[in-house]
């Protein structure tokens, strides 16, 4: 079935959920500073601990500060964290993954392993593992939650090209004597885009959680910043008194997470042509 | 036995509508057998579903019946439906390599229907599959029985199904291309296998195949399908002898026949019609040569006593052929000219081994072991020389195919392409012979790169080895189209735009934008409709006398070798059993194996 009926074929409900609750955050995110109601870092000792009402709309912190306004900041850094971690993983993990799937033999064995042992370890602690050792900052630990999503990305990369390796047409580029590097990012990495695309989308929404639950235990975002993980991290100690502290950076955290599973699942079944040839049979 | 009446279904599909059956008619008389004949999207497999009551849940009856002796199997109930299936119908799939649970034994899947039908207990259903098995011509049937699927041939694989059939004691067997994936020999022991069984049980069996062969073989009558109708119905000698439908007549010119060697075989041109929105009037119209202003006409299927045609010119055209392709003039007259050996093998093996690993020190009983895929093969191929290439599946034929092109690495042997040795340089200094020796491939849809225009596809070849300055590529490109003869605008298109003959032409496009000397054609034939096939076997004729360039052509279909070859090598296990002129190799096989392959191929000529 050609890719223009697809493209016409309506969106499914899944589809349409995860584009619009990822794109309405995304868009949020870019205009925070403009319609953000009260500036984020401004501390007022008169306004700590007010509950939500009309003018703080989902209330205050323990420092007077807009909770509302540090949320909508807080977007941009998550997404950030989010893309970013995901395209240090792809820009590693596919080539690694190519390369694994159309050598094999020892280059295989070699990196796979390799990332049998990255995967063996929890991300949280390989995430610790490599902030430790330098003081913190938000782009680290950005570059941090990439690294541990390689092997993943990596893995999914070699599967979908020792399938695609057995092509006849990768027979053909060989027997025009193309290079390797030919072969691998022109023949075969324009046929493996669609499932990485959508295990990218899956990935953003773990690199969100991991950099947040870093930030939560003090080793991203550091203060005054409003990353969600750590203004969870901050409201902690006052879940009792202010529980909206904390519930409104969790609230939005889930919804950022389930849009954007929503998003990849949608596009997984769009793109998937196994599913596509089912649908058109 | 079975009557199909007016059967007309749709089905909806994301890009449409499709009707895949249109008021289709159709009898069996019991004790007879019924070939169903057609191309790809024909229909032929939408009567078989039909048929078992087992059309998918997309698939919409517009109309008629389809009746079991009296009862008509689409009006239903859905229970009763899986009772006539488990008691008077019966289904045998094509693949047999797909159909069978891998991870049940043989035994249990032929008795499976006793058990839920019959209300055998499992020792007794085990007992009559045994009886089945012996009665399919398995030997050691209780051995069979307890083995799992991957342990038996695909030969066995088809008796067994068959067997698993047979079980439900079926009045009528529905065998949707039964054969077509199996080896030639095998195919024939199947045929008669089920000649044995209809005989002596009385079996009515619709066969549905593209092979005419096969249906000379074993129907007693022949149904032609075209584009979701029957254009043609009567006895199978009759309707073979003397086609009157036009379809069927260049359906039958376009087969290559060993003995009968043409320069140029006929070929159906055009497509079949879009059954999104089917022409009113015959749906050969547009490419048949004796269309007249009639054919705008809706045809309805005529009984001519004997036969039934669906062609209101179908008594005028009782005695006239379909007519010849008028070959493409020669640039010289002369016979072809045969030069001086341009590829030679010699003493060429390639084995798989199965390495120890780099665990393998952990398990001692995992000794390395070794099978040779070619086995010590010597071959020499003249400039402007075919050599056909024929064998079974197994037998390593593109194998040796790809490792005369070093996609294969050879184990041992020495190859020598264009006066040059190859065998002893590294992969990246093997770019003269690439650029010399091209290979064509057997799946359209696997051999072109999905994401890739027609222009990048054939343009890259040129730009890789540098044949044209950037700004003359276009017009290289052009060039190629015409030699496969694609009209030029198809270089914006990519593959899912095109169909399979069409894929195919890109794909010697391809290997010839190299100006190779030497091409390996690997089975390029035996993913396509007859018709198509007709096409591109005279496109591969006209290239090879236009550009002298020389094939390996390599088929597992002896009749289409047998055309195109000068010469001819056997392949069996490995080794080349037995080479010589084609001619020789058909009229007196020397080989006991090459004359068993010969013996076994269907023949469509009378004697």
């Amino acid at each position: 079935m050609p890719p223009e009926a697809a493209a016409r074929a309506p969106l499914s409900p899944q589809l349409q959920a995860g584009l619009i609750i990822v794109g309405v955050i995304v868009l949020l995110g870019i205009l925070a500073p403009w319609i953000a109601p009260h500036p984020w870092d401004t501390i007022s000792m008169r306004t700590r601990f007010l509950p939500p009402n009309a003018t703080y709309w989902l209330g205050t912190d323990e420092y007077g500060r807009d909770v509302l306004s540090r949320l909508l900041i807080g977007t941009r850094l998550s997404l950030a964290m989010g893309l970013g971690a995901t395209a240090i993983s792809l820009a590693i993990g596919v080539p690694i993954g190519l390369a694994a799937g159309y050598f094999r033999g020892w280059v295989d064995e070699a990196l796979m392993r390799a990332a049998d042992v990255l995967m063996a370890v929890p991300p949280i602690m390989l995430g610790l593992l490599f902030l430790a050792v330098t003081p913190p900052a938000l782009w680290k630990t950005a570059l941090a939650v990439g690294l541990v999503y390689i092997p993943q990305i990596a893995r999914l990369a070699r599967s979908v090209t020792l399938s695609l390796a057995n092509e006849e047409f990768i027979q053909a580029a060989r027997a025009r004597a193309e290079g390797a590097s030919y072969i691998l990012f022109r023949e075969i990495l324009p046929n493996a885009w669609p499932p990485l695309i959508v295990e990218a989308s899956l990935r953003v929404s773990y690199a969100i959680l991991l950099g947040s639950a870093l930030s939560f235990l003090g080793l991203g975002a550091q203060p005054p910043s409003s990353d969600w993980g750590l203004m969870i991290a901050e409201a902690r100690s006052f879940l009792d008194r202010a529980p909206w502290i904390a519930l409104a950076p969790g609230f939005a955290m889930c919804l950022l997470v389930i849009g954007i599973n929503l998003l990849g699942d949608g596009a997984r079944e769009r793109l998937d042509p196994r599913l596509k040839s089912r649908i058109a049979a | 036995m079975l009557t199909i009446d007016d059967l007309t279904v749709r089905y909806r599909t994301l890009a449409g509508e499709v009707e895949a059956l249109s008021s289709v008619s159709l009898f069996t008389r019991k004790g007879s057998t019924l070939a169903l004949v057609g191309e790809s999207g024909s229909g032929k497999s939408t009567i078989a579903l039909a048929a078992m009551g087992l059309l998918p849940a997309e698939a919409q009856v517009a109309g008629g019946r389809v009746l079991v002796g009296d009862d008509d199997i689409l009006a239903m109930t859905p229970a009763a439906r899986r009772r006539l299936r488990g008691t008077r119908v019966s289904l045998v799939f094509q693949d047999p390599f797909s159909v069978l649970n891998p991870s049940l034994p043989i035994g249990s899947q032929v008795g499976e229907t006793l058990v839920y039908h019959r209300g055998l207990s499992r020792a007794e259903a085990r007992a009559r599959a045994i009886a089945l098995l012996d009665e399919v011509g398995i030997v050691d049937p209780a051995a069979v029985a307890r083995r799992y699927p991957h342990e038996l041939s695909g030969g066995m694989r088809q008796r067994a199904l068959i067997a698993g059939a047979l079980a439900a004691e079926p009045e009528l067997l529905i065998l949707d291309e039964p054969t077509t994936a199996l080896d030639v020999t095998i195919e024939a022991q199947i045929l008669k296998l089920l000649e044995t069984l209809r005989a002596k049980r009385g079996l009515t069996m619709l066969f549905i195949t593209h092979n005419l062969g096969v249906v000379k073989r074993i129907a007693d009558e022949i149904a032609v399908l075209y584009a979701g109708q029957v254009v043609e119905h009567g006895h199978t000698s009759e309707v073979l002898r003397s086609p009157m439908h036009p379809y069927t007549k260049g359906l039958l010119a376009a087969i290559p026949r060993i003995g009968a060697r043409k320069e140029h075989l006929a070929a159906i041109p055009g497509r079949l019609p879009d059954l999104r929105d089917p022409p009113a009037g015959c749906r050969f119209q547009s490419r048949c040569p004796f269309a007249t202003p009639d054919s705008a006409l809706p045809q309805a299927l005529l009984d001519l006593g004997d036969r039934w045609v669906r062609c209101s010119s179908a008594l005028r055209l009782r005695d006239t052929i379909w007519p010849d392709d008028p070959p493409t003039p020669r640039a010289t007259e002369q016979k072809r000219e045969i030069g001086k050996p341009l590829v030679e093998a010699e003493g060429l093996s390639k084995s798989f081994g199965r390495r120890a690993g780099l665990f393998g020190w952990l398990s001692p009983s995992r000794q390395p072991t070794e099978t040779y895929a070619v086995s010590n093969v010597s071959v020499s191929i003249a400039a402007g020389e075919v050599l056909g290439l024929v064998g079974e599946s197994g037998s390593g034929k593109t194998t040796l195919g790809r490792t005369l092109l070093r996609l294969i690495e050879p184990t041992s042997g020495t190859i020598r392409i264009a006066g040059e040795t190859v065998t002893d340089r590294p992969q990246r200094a093997l770019k003269p012979m690439r650029r010399a020796a091209q290979i064509v491939f057997q799946n359209p849809d696997s051999s072109l790169n999905p994401r890739k225009t027609v222009r990048e596809l054939i343009g890259r070849p040129i730009a890789r080895f540098r044949l044209a300055a950037r700004a003359d590529i276009p017009a290289r490109i052009d060039a190629l189209l015409d030699l496969v003869r694609l009209p030029r605008h198809y270089a914006d298109r990519y593959p899912h735009q095109m169909s399979g003959g069409e894929k195919q032409r890109i794909g010697i496009a391809r290997a010839l934008a190299t100006e190779p000397r030497f091409i390996v054609c690997d089975e390029p034939v035996s993913a396509l409709d007859v018709s198509v096939q007709a096409a591109i076997i005279n496109l591969l004729a006209d290239l090879r006398d236009r550009l002298s360039v020389a094939y390996l052509f390599i088929s597992h279909d002896i009749s289409v070798v047998a055309h195109l070859a000068d010469r001819v090598a056997v392949m069996h296990r490995g080794e080349i059993v037995e080479i010589g002129p084609a001619e020789a190799i058909m009229e007196s096989p020397q080989h006991p194996y090459t004359r068993r392959l010969l013996d076994a191929v269907p023949r469509l000529d009378f004697p």
